[in-house]
């Protein structure tokens, strides 16, 4: 039945657009996987992409965390004319089938800040290594904290596939200095209520023996740098993640060390340009210089950054930075085009 | 019947006594979770959640079931937030602004399920992605930030132990005691879940009844979702996601009879008390991640069943 609704919808389309030069009319959708303020960047993305690249580019959001929300939406928005899509994988297997079905109709697609099990019609992944994130982030903590003492790590969903990775890293870089342990890896706290619970539980039990917290979540982070502040404690070191507002002022204001910035702005910007030059004609290189994550072999690191004090008034400078490195031989790099 | 046999035959009493073995167990287990921080820390979660789950026993008590509780302390909680930051409303209007949401919500709520006679289940089904729907709409998933700093301090403060948070879910929880034992209303909501038939033919107005036990759903929901504001000292757009669970295991660990007729507040405050105790000790323990959710949900099953257990036949 959906197989249906979507043929229908994608044949007409095809039938609107038939016979329009490709690269003047690439209309391009960027569709989280739902309301998260992780994508919110998304949208200034999409617009500035689309003044620069001459192209249109959409953002949406489904309005709830299901496949078939978003499934839902990107029928939706196919039988409105957009004919290259950029999306965060509802699901690592399940949206391969939607994808196939774009690919079906020659609509591109790949994927943005979290990527679909391989074999997979996106063309490519571009997201942040998350690995090397936590990695490096805990790497900034265990300095912070004078490069010994006992980390407590809170993190999202388990389910999604990225916690484990996450949890490894952080485990990693412990694990390369003596005097450094992990002591707890609070997860699944994704959500507030729960979040404000168990890390206060956490801090009022272990605060005088915990010496730095790492958090590899949005909402986590934001908890744990608010708790801090409520707690007026500046002697245990955090290390967040991403940039709500909550953390930014937490750093500013000393209770917070640090920040890893992931570059979701990055992702939206160079995910259009790379549909609108797929659109084009250009194809993907086969021998590009891929990374290999645990579910696809054309992943591209959009980037980390740690963004402390010094740099928090201008932590948009950072994300730039990232994208324009990228950016810069994107093209080149990743992609065979006609002369 | 002797005063022991009477308290042993509370929905309460068994509650409490499984609840202090707890307490004590987990005290000596670990230290720190008789530290001040620690009960205020359980204190917070539990004014929260006495709120939510008390939003739900009375639905619970006219024998329907409410899937939008945390949808309806969503909205209003950004709401609440929302009308502070954009508008600069003041707080008091704001309250009430949220309150409206909440009444809003539950009146929706009895209205569509008694005028169509359809499965509450099923109705609330719907209305959950309609508030959901709009908050995300309102929001665009971006939490408002500007809460005023009355509303921050009184969500943070604490009086020894004792959260302020918990004097107005305290006295709340009072007044629902008082309402399902003393009032009228309260009487017919239980008289309607547990035989609407006889209810109709006793001359109760089983439709406003039905109406009134969802506004009051809604406005206890939508109390807990402004409580949820300032705790968190913004207006989070997920506020509310997380209560199902907590809605229905409190009201059914306390006692409550799920085809309706027979709830216990008290019951349903201790069925809290006992979910936070087991959260508590979940994060004291160091129990593995990966065994949380396990470990919780086979607590709050054992929970459930020892409540049945001890149910006279």
């Amino acid at each position: 039945m959906r197989k249906s609704i979507f043929t229908t919808a994608a044949s007409m389309a095809l039938l609107l657009s038939a016979g329009v030069a490709q690269a003047a009319d690439t209309k391009a959708a960027l569709i989280p996987g739902g309301p998260h303020p992780y994508f919110a960047a998304w949208e200034d993305a999409a617009a500035a992409a689309a003044e620069d690249f001459g192209v249109e580019a959409e953002y949406s959001v489904p309005p709830a965390w299901e496949l078939s929300q978003q499934n839902e939406m990107i029928e939706s928005l196919v039988a409105q004319g957009y004919n290259a899509f950029l999306v965060f994988p509802g699901d690592a297997s399940g949206t391969n089938a939607t994808l196939g079905e774009l690919d079906d109709f020659e609509i591109p697609s790949a994927t943005l800040a979290g990527c679909t099990e391989a074999p997979t019609p996106a063309l490519f992944c571009l997201g942040t290594d998350v690995y090397n994130s936590a990695y490096l982030g805990t790497q900034e903590l265990i300095d912070a904290m004078g490069g010994s003492g006992q980390i407590a790590h809170f993190t999202g969903f388990l389910v999604d596939p990225n916690t484990q990775l996450r949890i490894d890293a952080v485990e990693k870089a412990a694990s390369e200095h003596d005097g450094v342990e992990v002591m707890q890896v609070i997860a699944d706290i994704d959500a507030p209520e729960p979040a404000d619970e168990k890390i206060n539980a956490f801090l009022a039990a272990q605060g005088d023996e915990v010496d730095g917290i790492v958090t590899t979540a949005w909402v986590p982070a934001v908890v744990a740098a608010t708790s801090l502040r409520n707690l007026g404690d500046q002697r245990i070191k955090m290390v967040g993640i991403d940039h709500d507002q909550v953390v930014l002022d937490a750093i500013k204001d000393g209770f917070v060390h640090g920040t890893m910035l992931q570059n979701p702005y990055g992702q939206g910007y160079i995910g259009v340009y790379a549909m609108d030059l797929v659109r084009s004609g250009c194809t993907m290189k086969d021998d590009a210089p891929w990374l290999t994550t645990a579910q696809t072999d054309r992943f591209i690191d959009s980037g980390t950054a740690f963004v402390g004090a010094d740099q928090v008034d201008n932590y948009q400078d950072a994300m730039v930075q990232e994208t324009d490195k990228i950016m810069a031989d994107f093209k080149d790099t990743y992609m065979n085009c006609p002369n | 019947m002797s005063a022991t046999m009477h308290l042993l035959r509370t929905d309460w009493f068994g509650l409490l006594v499984a609840f202090a073995v707890g307490a004590v167990a987990l005290g000596l287990a670990q230290p720190s979770f008789l530290s001040t921080y620690n009960l205020y820390v359980m204190l917070t979660a539990f004014s929260l959640s006495i709120l939510i789950a008390l939003s739900q026993m009375v639905i619970v008590a006219i024998g329907q079931l409410n899937l939008s509780v945390g949808a309806i302390g969503g909205l209003a909680a950004i709401t609440f937030a929302g009308v502070m930051e954009v508008w600069s409303v003041p707080i008091p209007v704001a309250i009430l602004i949220g309150l409206l949401v909440g009444v809003a919500g539950g009146t929706l709520n009895g209205v569509v399920t008694h005028v169509t006679g359809l499965n509450a289940f099923v109705v609330t089904l719907a209305t959950l992605a309609i508030f959901k729907g709009t908050n995300i709409g309102i929001t665009e998933a971006q939490p408002f930030y500007e809460i005023p700093d009355a509303v921050k301090s009184f969500g943070n403060a604490r009086f020894g132990f004792f959260p302020y948070l918990l004097f107005v879910s305290g006295a709340i929880g009072i007044a629902v005691w008082v309402f399902m034992r003393r009032s009228v209303l309260g009487r017919q909501l239980l008289a309607v879940g547990g035989n609407l038939n006889a209810a109709k033919l006793s001359g109760i107005p089983v439709g406003r009844v039905v109406v009134a036990a969802h506004v009051l759903s809604g406005m206890l929901a939508a109390v807990a979702g402004m409580l949820a504001v300032a705790r968190l000292q913004l207006g989070q757009p997920t506020i509310g996601d997380d209560w199902l669970i907590i809605s229905f295991a409190a009201p059914v660990i306390g006692g409550a009879v799920l085809a309706g007729g027979h709830v216990s507040v008290a019951g349903t405050v201790l069925g809290v008390a006992i979910i936070m105790l087991i959260n508590n000790a979940l994060v004291l323990l160091n129990v593995d991640p990966y065994a949380v959710q396990l470990v919780l949900g086979a607590l709050i099953l054992a929970a459930v069943a020892l409540s049945r257990f001890r149910e006279p036949a």
